[in-house]
């Protein structure tokens, strides 16, 4: 055992769900030093995925499916209406992040400027990129915030996958607001730990973006600390 | 799952058919009005379109993925509603009922995957699987379930293990609950 935990107690919670959310997520920081509790994560996580199934089994209701897959493709058209012409959604990217497609024709235009702490690192006139060197919390890895034409990419180097059962979720804080707001972005690292993310919509009035860690699926509001921060101001 | 990721709403829709029917019975389970499980899975869908290309089948199996953003739904839902304090976990308490239509065989199988989980479930002593209910389709925390029922937390968590390791033991790895 290491740290605070319980090695014994907390497993069965975790899966369940049912630790408090600093708790959670410090016993996802357990389960990196802890190989009894990843062991016993991973033995219980099966069967608490067959809890899903133990309900009585009902058809879904004649009409879910026809409603279902019109939010679908009104969500295509909102977002492609929010975004640059570019980008044909919000979700996809680079390596992982399948279906992002012109997003790359960004790395062409990126002048990648090294600097320590969150501060804007460099800019360069012509291209009108800069690099925003952001701040990481609870990991080796790196990330910086590529802005260019008001929008926005997040490069991640070296980062942890999301501990099981969870996602990485980005968030943005706009200026004066005190909570941030989901940006409905969801998304993990490649083997590598490397990953390209943009920021949906535009940066105007957006003065941190932020990334959590959260449950498969995301969250509405962020449950954890972010592990990195972003400042624009 | 290729082509959900590349943004094929046919090939998503099949993905729907496949899997809405587990998805809507545990919403439905989960929040015992028909009207908000239809609402969780309709935003647990889109979500899914969403987010569609960061599903890892080294995680698991699709239909996993779909029943967790289902569950994480409704959790969000319930905690909007604030209306824990009203909610009846216990499937007796479930107040509308669902016709039961004609089977297909794919729902006959599907039915028999829950009915070997729910024999695991109803077979735990009444106090692991009370907790293991209110945890998993309650969405309610060790510390808000030993308030409810007047337990420390460390029994409300000694509980829960004890209960998932003789549904394990009981579920084994057969691969008919593999979900």
């Amino acid at each position: 055992m290491s740290g605070k935990h319980d090695c014994g107690a907390d497993a069965a919670a975790y899966v369940l769900g049912a630790l408090e959310p600093e708790e959670a997520e410090a016993f996802s920081r357990h389960l990196d030093a802890c190989v009894v509790c990843r062991d016993e994560v991973a033995a219980f996580q099966h069967t608490a995925n067959a809890l899903a199934m133990a309900p009585p089994q009902h058809r879904a209701p004649r009409g879910l499916k026809r409603r279902v897959m019109r939010a679908v493709r009104e969500s295509d058209t909102e977002t492609q209406t929010q975004e640059a012409p570019a980008r044909r959604s919000r979700w996809g990217g680079s390596g992982l992040f399948v279906g992002r497609p012109a997003v790359a024709a960004l790395g062409a235009l990126a002048v990648v400027v090294v600097v320590i702490g969150a501060i804007i690192v460099g800019s360069n006139g012509s291209s009108g990129t800069r690099t925003i060197a952001a701040s990481v919390a609870g990991s080796p890895g790196t990330a910086q915030l590529s802005v260019s034409g008001g929008h926005g990419q997040l490069v991640l180097r070296n980062f942890p996958q999301p501990t099981a059962g969870h996602i990485y979720e980005m968030w943005e804080l706009r200026s004066g607001a005190k909570v941030p707001a989901p940006t409905g972005t969801l998304f993990s690292v490649n083997s590598s730990g490397a990953g390209n993310v943009g920021v949906p919509g535009g940066l105007h009035g957006i003065s941190k973006v932020l990334v959590t860690q959260e449950p498969a699926g995301g969250s509405l509001t962020p449950t954890t600390t972010p592990v990195i921060v972003a400042s624009l101001d | 799952m290729q082509l959900v990721r590349a943004g094929d709403a046919r090939a998503f829709e099949i993905v729907f058919d496949r899997h809405s029917a587990a998805a809507f019975s545990l919403a439905y389970r989960m929040c015992g009005r028909q009207a908000m499980a239809e609402d969780v899975v309709q935003e647990a869908f889109v979500s899914l379109w969403r987010s569609g290309a960061h599903y890892d089948a080294g995680r698991g199996s699709v239909r996993t993925w779909v029943l967790s953003v289902v569950r994480n739904r409704t959790i969000d839902a319930f905690r909007r509603e604030s209306a824990k304090s009203n909610r009846d976990v216990t499937e007796e308490g479930i107040a509308e009922r669902i016709q039961a239509p004609e089977l297909t065989d794919t729902e006959v199988e599907r039915r028999d995957e829950a009915r070997q989980v729910r024999k695991a479930l109803v077979e735990l002593p009444p106090d692991q699987r009370q907790v293991i209910e209110l945890a998993y389709f309650g969405g309610f925390t060790h510390s808000q379930i030993a308030d409810m029922l007047e337990l420390p937390s460390g029994t409300v968590k000694g509980r829960m293990r004890l209960g998932l390791t003789k549904m394990r033991l009981a579920l084994g790895d057969s691969p008919e609950v593999m979900v």
